[in-house]
This record gives C-alpha cells, structure tokens and sequence, in this order.
C-alpha cells in the first residue's frame, strides 16, 4: 500500500495534465516511456492480464489451465493467481532475471506461446509487467486499499447519427480515498452489437437506432452506460403530445421522447378485455362479457374490469401458479423414504397454501416469510403433537386444511436443495431475482460477485436442515414400532405402508425442517474461522450488503429476512415487481427477470425504481401491482405498431404479440369450446378444474398436463425463470391442428357443440358470432363474416360447418397470442 | 471452445488419458495410448439417424450381457452363459436370438457411475452429463434433431410410447413426439397428432386447412417484425405436410409390414415398438427411442427375467438389428440400448437384485460401431470395472461420434452460459471398425 502511495504521489508532482487534481492518470500514459512506478498487482498486474483474454475460459482461465498455467477464472482470486505466477515448478516470473520471465516472454511470442501474440515489447502493458516483476512481484496484501467503485463518463450517450463515436472514461475509486482512471484497463461489453460497439479503448459507436447498454468492467465493479440513438427525428420540439394519465406513463414516456419513438394508439375495448383477462386470469373472456363489456358506456369501465378480474378465482390460480413457478412446487423433487409416497399430496398443499394468501391478498413480504422462516415444528411442540398436526394433513377423512398452517416448510424440504450453497442459490433465484451459479466456482464475469461473496452468503443457510429429528429418535422410533412400520424406508412395502396408516388416520413420525439450536451456530461460526483451506473467514454477507453475526440470532435466515425486508433493499420487491411486470409486457424491465446483475441494467431504471418503492409503500400488495400496471394507458396500447415503434420490444410503445403462457394455452382450448356448465364450473373451481390450477404441481401420466408440458410448463426442477417456455413448436401445431384431446372437444358428445347438436332451430349467424367471440374475444369483420357463411353454405348443416370454423379459429395464430 | 491440449489428438485430451488411465489403478504405456486414441480418431462417422432403447428400471447386468458362472453361489444366479456366433464371447441362456447376432453389436462392460437412484440415473445416460441443479441437459434425442436436422413431412423425434429424455436448456422446439402406446401386433396404428382416420379425412383437413388460410389474416404483413408469427407460419406448413402426406402416417402403422418380417420381432409391446422404430427409421425419421420398462427387479429377478423380460428383449432387439441390416440401414443407424444402472450382483433375500450404478452393461451398435466385440470388463463378481472405467460420458460421447456430432460442441443456455454436449467425454478407443 505505501508504495502504491508513493508512486502515486509522484505521478501527480510530475505530471502535468492531470485532469481532476485528485484522480490519478492512466496506467497507458504513465508507462508510455520508462518510469520508476511500481504497479500494483491487484490495481495493475491482474487486471491488465483481464484484459489481455489470459484469465479467460479457452486460456490460462480453464479450470484445467493451459500449458500448464492457470489463472482464475476472470480474475479476483488475488492470493492463488499471485502463487501461480510466482510459485510452482516453473513460475511464470523470475525475480532474479525479470528480462527471462515467462510472464514476458510468452505473451510477446519470443518463446512460443499457444494464446498467440498479446503483447508487444516496449509497450505500455509489456512496461507494467516488466516493471512489476522488476520491482519484486509483491502480491496484495491485506491491508491494501480496497476498491470501492467504479465511476464511468459520460453517464448517458445520446448520438445523433450512425457512425458517430464517444469514448468513455472509467475512474476506479479505493477506500484510501484514491482515485485512478482505469479506462485502459478495463473490459467493455455491448449489450447489444446492433446498436452500439464498443471497442478494447472504451471508444463506444452507434451502430444501429434504438437503445442499449454499454458495460465496463474493472476489479469487481461493474458500470453500464446507457447508449441510444434515436429512432426517428421525432424528438425534442417535434415529438407530439402524448397523454400520460399515470406516472407509468410519464416514465415510460420520458424515455420514448429520447428515442423518437411514439406510442401506438389505445388498443380497442374487445383487445383489452381478451389481453387483460388472459394477463391477469389465465381465462378467455365469455361471448356474453365481450359483449357486455363493449356496450358499457361508463368512461371508467377499464377500470373496473380490472378490479373485478382481481376478485375472481382464476385471479388467485393463476398468479398461484406464477409463486409455485419461483418456489420450486413439485411432486418430483420431494422427499424420498416414507414420505415419497405423500409428494403429490404435498405440491397440492403448497399450491393451496400460496392460493389462500393470494386469495386473502397476504402482502407479498409476508407470504414469502411464511416460505423462507419456515421450521417444520413451532418451538413449544412436542416431537409427538408435531407428527399428530402433519398426519392429520394426510388422513381420508376430514383432513386437517393445511393452508391454515402459520408457514411452509416444504421450499425447504426439496431433494434439490440439499446443501447450503443449493439452498443459496434457490433463494437467490426465487425471492432476490439474482443468479449466483457462476460465482459458486469463479468470479461472475458479468456481476461483482466473487466466489467469497458466494461462500459468505451460504454461510446463512449451513444450519438449516431436513430429516429425521435428531432430538427425538426414540420417540420416532417408537411410534413407528407402534404400527409394525419397520424395515427399509425406500422400499415399496414401507411407503405403502406408511401412506395407508396416515389415511387410517393413525400418527406416523415426520421428518422435519430445522434449524440449529443458537449454540451450535456459534460452534459452526468458530469452526469456520479456522478453515485453513480457505484461509479466510466465512461470515455471514449479505449479498452487496453487510456482514452479520448469525450466531446473535437463533435462526440464520431472520436477519437475511430482516435484510430483504428494508427498503432499500436491492433486490427482494424489484424482483417481483419486474417478474410481475413481465408477464404483462411480455419482456421484463430487467431481462431475464431473473437476471439482476449490474451488467444487465433496466431499459426503464427510473420506472422500475419508481414502482419497487410504491410497491413497498403500498405494503407489498400484489393486487396493487397488477392494479397499477394494467390501469396504465401503457398496457392498453394498440399492438398495431406505427413507423417509430415497429421494432420496439423492449420499451412499452406497443403491445407486443406473445404466445399464451403453457397453462393458459392449455385451458383455452377447453374454455374456448366449453358448455355453458363445463365453463361455470371452470370459472368457479379453476383450481380443480384448470391447468393453471393444483394439477400443475403435478407429474407423471396421470398427471393429464400433456398440452400443458409440450406448450412449456416449466418442471420447476432448476433455478431458471427459462424453464417456462413461451417458444412455438412443431408439435403444438401438430396437437391443435390434429391431436384427439382437441378434436374431442369438436365431436358432437362434448361441450358447446354437444349443446348445439341437440337443437332444431339455429342461427347460423349467430354461431358464427359465437364461436368467434369465444376463441378470439372479438365479433368477425365483415369480410369474415361472409367467408364463414360460404363455408357454411356448402356444409352438411351448421353444427358440421361450426366444427370447421371452430377448428380454424383455435388454430389460428390470432388464438394462440395475446395481443 | 476450449482448446484441447494436445494437438495430435482431438478425440481424447491428455488430461483424459491419464484421468481413465489412473482409474483403477492400471496404468497405460504411452504407446498402448496412442495406438488405442489413434483408432479412435480415423473414424468418419457413418450414421445419420439413431435408436435409443432405455431399459427403465436398471436391468441386471450379471444375468444378461455380464454372467458370472464362476461367482459364489449368493452371487452367480441361476442363469447359465452360452456362446454366442462370435467365438470368445458369451451372455445369457435367456437371449439365444441375440446370441445368433452377436456380430452386429458391441457389448460394453463394466460401464460405472454412483448415482443409485432411477431418475437422476435415467438423466446422466440419456444425456452423458452428470445432473447438475442448475441446469437441464438435453437428452441424445434433442441434441440429434437439433443437429441433424430431417425432412419437414416427418417428426424428427419418435418417442414409444414415451421417454424420460427432456429437450432441457434447448427448449420445447427440441420435445419429442409421444406415441404414447406401443402397436399391437396386426392391427393398425396410428400417433396422435399424425393421424387422419375417424374423425378427419384428408380431404377434410385439407377443407379446414384451407379456411385457417382465409381467415387467419389478422397478422398479415407482420411476420417480419415478430420471430413468434414467423415460427408459428413455419409450424403451419410443417404440421400441414406431415399430416396430409401419406407418409408419416405409414411409417407409423406397423399393419402395413409384411407378416414375414413382423414375425420375428414378436408381439409383446417391446417387440412391436422395435418394429415401429425399425418402419420409422426407414422411412427417414432421425431419431426415435423406445422405452422399455419393468426392469426393476428388487424381488424374483430370475422369474421375470427368464418369463417375460429377457425373451423380449431378445425377440425385439435381435430382430431390429437383423431387419435394419438386410435392409442395409445398420451402417447409417446407431443403436444405443442401456438402463439407469445395473443391479447388486449379491442377490436379495426376496431373489432380487437391487440398484448398482457401481458395474452395468451398454449395447451400442451399427453407425460404424464395431460389432461383436466386448469392450470392458467388470471384475470377479461383478461388482465394479476391472480395470478401466467406462464412463456414462463416454458412451455419449461415442454415441455422437457415429453420428458425426462433435461432442465438444458448445451450446448457450437462456442466460448466455456456455455449456458443451458432453463435458467430460471422450470417444471409447477400439469401438469403431
């Protein structure tokens, strides 16, 4: 550290153009020529290796190495790539003979090196390694500065037209106070190519109309800059008035105004009613409600719509789904041994325990307390009245309701989160938004997590465990005696066993999920300390965040709670509004909305800031979320696109056409061609009846999701918002063009048509009307209208030529996307 | 891509040579090394479309291609080994059709994992990955209709009547197409989604087909501006050419094969889903699998394997290497039949077997795979590998090979993490003729 100050310090005395009295000049002009500077390893050596590709994965960045040399992987593990270049059989570094070092000879070819030519002698970068391995190749050390963060300029980058350039300047700043501009030593990255580059100088180009981000990367610190050029010319003085009703509005707006991009016009009343019901329900709308909806004459009818869709059932399903989508609600991933055979039972009573708070409109922060808190047994409760309360979840009759139970212990109990770090990265994924996968192995190459932060963070979940009590063995034991339940958990004979006691209504012994007692937390805490392998001590860390004391808490996770909860939270209420804000829009604010990392910024930060806070003020009410945004005249836009708009996709100047969510395509089919009964009793029991209801926490062949599974239900098995797929296949095609589920519901013994085929009387037209409002929410255009008549007319009779329409319309493209 | 780091060699890594060579303690020569990876390299892949039969239970290894007529009595079973038609090589009494075709497929032996439990097991060898919570590996029948892409009027991947392979990281693009039934023998099968029988002549399908047409014309003009409406106009075409020519619906309808080459394939489900995938794969649908469960023998192992799984098997599997190689498509076709894992050579006290990922067998065939040899062995008792390891990684990696994938080959997942189709394989040396 002192040298680093004295070089410092000299610089600044010798140079003559430094720009900001107080921030250091770049390392490409302070090494230009000869100098007595000695670099630092972590401020200079590694990062200029970054640069240079050595730490990347196809080089010395391979956890294999190359040649014989390895670095970690994107640097940041300070200690081990300091011992690799100094230490081993044959260190890249000669203290001795620095000109013989390998660390120079390779990189420059003048020994062969199999990365190629990097750098050259005389250079800049040649002068740094040199005159670090000159000066005695000192690693970091601990009581080094540390770095802080990263500034970038100019903040934004508006251009004006193609081609033109604008470098941008990275100042590094260090807990000492220091300040250095990096920008030769970082890396850059375009977020996306079409629009802007970037080049290795930080030299940033438009190269196509629109926006995106330019990202530098130095150390941990990460900085995206925003970079646009405006679509059209329509900007400043010469954009049109636009009305904004609601601060959605006015923020997503502000932005379209930089871009030249005006909004499409409000979408129709039929457009609406189909787009927000399936948004916010999962459910076409009934011919009758279209209709009804359409003659409203009150000004404020759209809003209202919204209110009552937030009252119905398939609201509380629907968005029951989404939560067992981030929560990892499967029967495949429960626990094995006796219990195995209760797996599908308990994905339904986790599904039903989520509906109950969506139902009653819990706020969201609690709901998620209930999951993340969640101890099998309350802390007065004997191992005895514990296995009582679960067996009475189980028994044939009169089953206790579990979605009265305080918490839900199962997020917990998954096979898939065994260990810590599973743990680790299952929370992150689903309440935080953020993937920490990378940096469980290597530093993030996009984020500033490094692998200490990982580990730091696991540190939380160490004591929670699954399984057998360990306190009441002889209890457990003796209960299971009491019932000849006996012999080899994972066998058939046991689990059969077990699950036929439990439905005789008898009391058989439960695993649990537990936490350690407050004094093993403490032992735990010790141990870790003097873990010689890491070398370093595994605190608690929150992500971005402080270190904790878990040892003062008796459960590790409440001060993670206690985090998640305050306001300014980073990550914890940005990620369900983004997450919620996608299913509407198609596209997150952050996206993948699981994705939150510096590199990966909103398109809108301003918006997402504005509706995270409003969201906490509101109390983390869910029902406020989907009020706010579909009342938005941004949801309501047309998705009719006009010439500023027609490639946007990711700034909300018009609806976007995507495919119906997997459940929702599933059931449309059904809704689409039910009987007035069959669609009451979808409407009013949507859990039991519905994809998008308990079967979706289901699997197997009886599990009677095949549509649902090949339009991308998500097996919820991994930590990936991706497992939900909205892509188009050859056989959805195929399963609505030709496959006997869909037929099935053509054939005259089933639903709307079964009804008609009875009837003497009917009215061709208003079948046609019909079937078009059921599949498609909207009456045919004339010329339709006149096409359906012709097929008609050369039909059998109506209901054949009904069958037909009704086939085309549940295959066409219009059916199928939300609009 | 990761550079290998030896340059004479890009089937095998030196890092992999000494990995597979420090297993077990053996220690090659260098040269023996060299001559084996040398093998392994002159091979220019030779199939174009695959079978892949998963045996769903893990079937035992010590009492079909692995017997053990010299173990202690808790170990042998009660089946006894016969010669095969390649001299040197025998398996189980129960498979005496295989027996007769020895030459068509290579066995590999003392093929090892740890992973004992049935689904976790079934996704490392459908996809030669070891499952990771992260992330989805896709199974052999994506990978292969992503890479080798067949004619649009057919699915290009047949699963009978389902498979435990997912699409993973790939997507639903990638899913394959369920029978969801087995044929029965002489009477006519038809798949849902391909069929056009009862409820929709042609002539009707065309009729609607053509109404869609007209009518779906809300989106005109913006196929360009929107990937989905441009894949949903592909599907359209797609689906409208498989179901209106005759020819995929053929292929599935296994009455139509002539009662002589029926035959032999006999009529239990397992035989009459090695015909299907025998008619599909003639008729140029790249990859089908058939699931073939029951396998799970924890108790009367040698009741079920002698009575009903054995000799189903060997009807089945004997008649779809023979039938593929009078037609001459053996060479283009790989033929990968394995389970989750073997079974504890040391038998049960209710005459089962139970779970051993420890020793298990793997049948690969045909693609220019070099039959009737036996790579591998499994030790005295067959309890691990004698010697070197076979890896569930390397028999996908050599499965690939013949198909002329190159298993280095790196994909990127949704969130842009570049992950290779088989990380930590090799292809076998000595497998390929």
């Amino acid at each position: 550290m002192r040298r680093i100050l004295t070089s410092v310090f000299w610089v600044l005395t010798l140079s003559e153009s430094v720009i900001a009295a107080d921030v250091v000049p770049a390392v490409d002009r302070r090494f230009a020529s000869k100098t007595a500077e000695t670099p630092s390893f972590q401020r200079h050596v590694l990062p200029l290796l970054g640069r240079l590709g050595c730490n990347g994965r196809a080089c010395h960045g391979s956890f294999q190495g190359q040649g014989g040399f390895r670095l970690s992987l994107f640097g940041y593990d300070f200690e081990a790539d300091h011992k690799a270049l100094t230490g081993g059989d044959k260190p890249r570094v000669d203290r001795e003979q620095p000109e013989d070092s390998l660390m120079l000879l390779k990189p420059t070819q003048e020994l062969p090196h199999k990365g190629g030519k990097r750098v050259t002698v005389g250079t800049w970068q040649h002068r740094i390694i040199q005159r670090w391995i000159e000066a005695g190749a000192a690693p970091a050390k601990d009581d080094d500065a540390e770095f802080m963060t990263l500034e970038v300029e100019p903040k934004e980058i508006v251009f004006q037209k193609l081609g033109e350039s604008k470098p941008l300047k990275v100042i590094a700043h260090w807990s000492d106070g220091t300040q250095e501009d990096v920008t030769p030593l970082c890396r850059f990255r375009s977020n996306d190519e079409a629009t802007a580059s970037i080049n290795e100088s930080g030299i940033v180009t438009a190269t196509g109309k629109g926006d995106t981000d330019v990202v530098a990367f130095y150390d941990n610190g990460v900085a995206p800059v925003q970079v646009l050029l405006p679509v059209s010319d329509r900007i400043g003085p010469k954009y049109p008035s636009v009305p904004t009703p609601t601060k959605i509005d006015e923020l997503v707006v502000a932005k379209l105004r930089k871009l030249g991009v005006v909004p499409s016009d409000l979408c129709t009343d039929e457009e609406f009613l189909r787009r927000v019901s399936l948004d916010m329900t999962g459910t076409l709308p009934t011919p009758r409600e279209v209709t009804d909806f359409v003659a409203d004459k009150s000004s404020d009818k759209r809003r209202k719509k919204v209110d009552e869709l937030l009252e119905r059932p398939a609201y509380a399903a629907f968005w029951t789904t989404r939560l067992c989508d981030l929560t990892g609600n499967t029967e495949s991933t429960g626990p094995l041994g006796g219990e195995q055979a209760l797996n599908r039972e308990k994905a339904t009573q986790w599904y039903l325990w989520i509906h109950r708070r969506v139902k009653d409109n819990v706020p969201y922060d609690k709901l998620v307390e209930g999951i993340v808190l969640a101890v099998s047994r309350r802390p007065d409760q004997s191992f005895e009245d514990y296995s009582a309360e679960m067996s009475a979840y189980f028994r044939k009759d009169n089953p206790v309701d579990f979605a009265e139970r305080d918490n839900l212990p199962y997020f917990w109990s998954r096979r898939t989160v065994g260990k810590p770090e599973d743990k680790a990265l299952s929370f992150a994924h689903a309440f935080l938004g953020v993937s920490l996968q990378c940096a469980q192995c290597h530093k993030h190459p996009y984020d500033q997590w490094t692998k200490q932060d990982f580990d730091q963070f696991t540190a939380f979940f160490n004591g929670i465990r699954f399984g057998d009590s360990t306190r009441d063995r002889e209890t457990s034991k003796k209960m299971s005696a009491a019932h000849e339940l006996v012999g080899d958990p994972d066998s058939g004979t046991y689990k059969r066993k077990f699950q036929s006691l439990l439905e005789e209504g008898k009391v058989v012994p439960f695993k649990e999920v537990a936490v350690p007692v407050q004094k093993k937390v403490a032992a735990r805490a010790k141990s870790a300390k003097s873990n010689p392998k890491l070398g370093r001590v595994i605190t608690p860390k929150l992500l971005g965040g402080e270190e904790v004391i878990a040892g003062e808490y008796p459960d590790p996770r409440q001060p993670l709670m206690d985090w998640v909860r305050q306001e300014d939270n980073p990550y914890f209420a940005r990620a369900f509004v983004n997450r919620v804000w996608s299913v509407y829009f198609n596209v997150g604010l952050i996206d993948p909305p699981d994705d939150q990392n510096l590199a990966n910024p909103p398109s809108n930060p301003a918006l997402l800031d504005y509706l995270t806070a409003a969201f906490i003020k509101s109390g983390y009410d869910m029902r406020w979320l989907h009020r706010e945004i579909a009342n938005s005249r941004t949801y309501q836009l047309s998705w009719r696109a006009n010439e500023t708009n027609q490639l946007d996709e990711r700034n909300y100047s018009r609806a976007v056409i995507r495919r119906l969510p997997a459940e929702v395509a599933a059931d449309a089919v059904e809704l689409a061609t039910a009987s007035a009964e069959e669609r009451r009793q979808l409407d009013e029991d949507p859990i039991n009846t519905r994809a998008i209801g308990i079967v979706n926490g289901h699997v197997g062949a009886k599990a009677n999701n095949y549509a649902a599974t090949l339009f991308g239900k998500p097996p919820r098995q991994i930590n990936c918002d991706c497992e939900r797929s909205n892509e188009p296949s050859l056989l959805q095609t195929v399963y609505l063009r030709n496959d006997e589920e869909v037929l099935k519901r053509l054939a005259n013994k089933h639903g709307w048509l079964n009804e008609l085929y009875r009837e003497k009387n009917l009215d061709r037209d208003a079948l046609i009307r019909e079937a078009y409002l059921r599949t498609l929410g909207r009456p045919p255009t004339e010329p339709q209208f006149e096409l359906a008549r012709a097929y008609f007319k050369e039909s059998k009779d109506n209901v054949s030529g009904l069958r037909d329409l009704l086939w085309a319309l549940l295959n066409s493209k219009e059916f199928i996307v939300n609009h | 891509m990761l550079q290998p780091i030896t340059h004479c060699n890009p089937t095998l890594s030196r890092r992999e040579a000494i990995a597979s060579s420090m297993i077990g303690g053996m220690y090659w020569s260098l040269s023996h090394f060299l001559s084996l990876s040398a093998r392994a390299d002159n091979q220019s892949p030779k199939a174009k479309s695959a079978i892949v039969i998963n045996l769903g239970g893990g079937p035992t290894h010590v009492d079909s291609f692995d017997l053990k007529p010299d173990a202690p009595a808790e170990f042998r079973g009660e089946f006894n080994p016969i010669d095969t038609n390649v001299p040197g090589i025998q398996i189980s009494e129960h498979l005496p059709k295989l027996a007769q075709c020895a030459d068509k497929f290579a066995i590999l032996r003392g093929v090892s994992h740890s992973i004992a439990g049935h689904e976790l097991g079934t996704a490392y060898l459908s996809t030669g990955n070891r499952p990771v919570p992260s992330l989805i590996y896709p199974g052999y029948g994506a990978v292969v209709s992503k890479e080798l892409p067949g004619s649009a009027d057919l699915p290009h991947f047949v699963a009978i009547p389902e498979t435990p392979q997912k699409p993973g990281y790939l997507g639903v693009r990638y899913a394959p197409l369920r029978t969801n039934a087995a044929p029965k023998a002489g009477t006519p099968f038809s798949v849902r989604g391909i069929a056009l029988e009862d409820e929709q002549s042609i002539e009707q399908f065309e009729k609607r087909q053509k109404l869609l047409t007209q009518l779906d014309t809300t989106f005109e003009g913006q196929a360009a501006n929107s990937k989905l409406l441009d894949g949903l106009d592909k599907f359209d075409q797609q689906t409208f050419d498989m179901i209106s020519s005759p020819r995929a619906r053929e292929a599935f309808d296994v009455s139509l094969e002539k009662s002589e080459v029926a035959e032999p394939f006999g009529e239990s489900k397992f035989g009459m889903s090695c015909l299907l995938a025998m008619r599909l794969i003639s008729a140029g649908v790249r990859f089908t699998t058939i699931n073939f469960g029951g396998w799970d023998t924890h108790a009367n192992n040698f009741k079920s394997c002698k009575e009903n799984l054995l000799p189903q098997l060997d009807a089945g599997l004997s008649a779809l290497f023979n039938t593929l190689a009078t037609r001459g498509l053996l060479d283009s076709t790989t033929i990968f039949v394995t389970g989750e894992f073997g079974r504890t050579p040391k038998i049960n006290d209710k005459a089962g077997r139970d779970h051993w990922p420890r020793a298990m067998f793997l049948l690969l065939a045909g693609g220019g795979i070099h039959g009737g040899q036996v790579i591998g062995a499994s030790d005295a008792n067959g309890m691990g590998p004698a010697g070197d390891i076979i890896t569930p990684d390397q028999a996908a990696a050599s499965f690939y090979h013949s198909l002329g994938i190159d298993h280095r080959k790196e994909y990127h997942t949704a969130t842009g993490r570049p992950v290779m189709i088989v990380r930590e394989g090799s292809v076998i040396p000595g497998l390929f003729a």
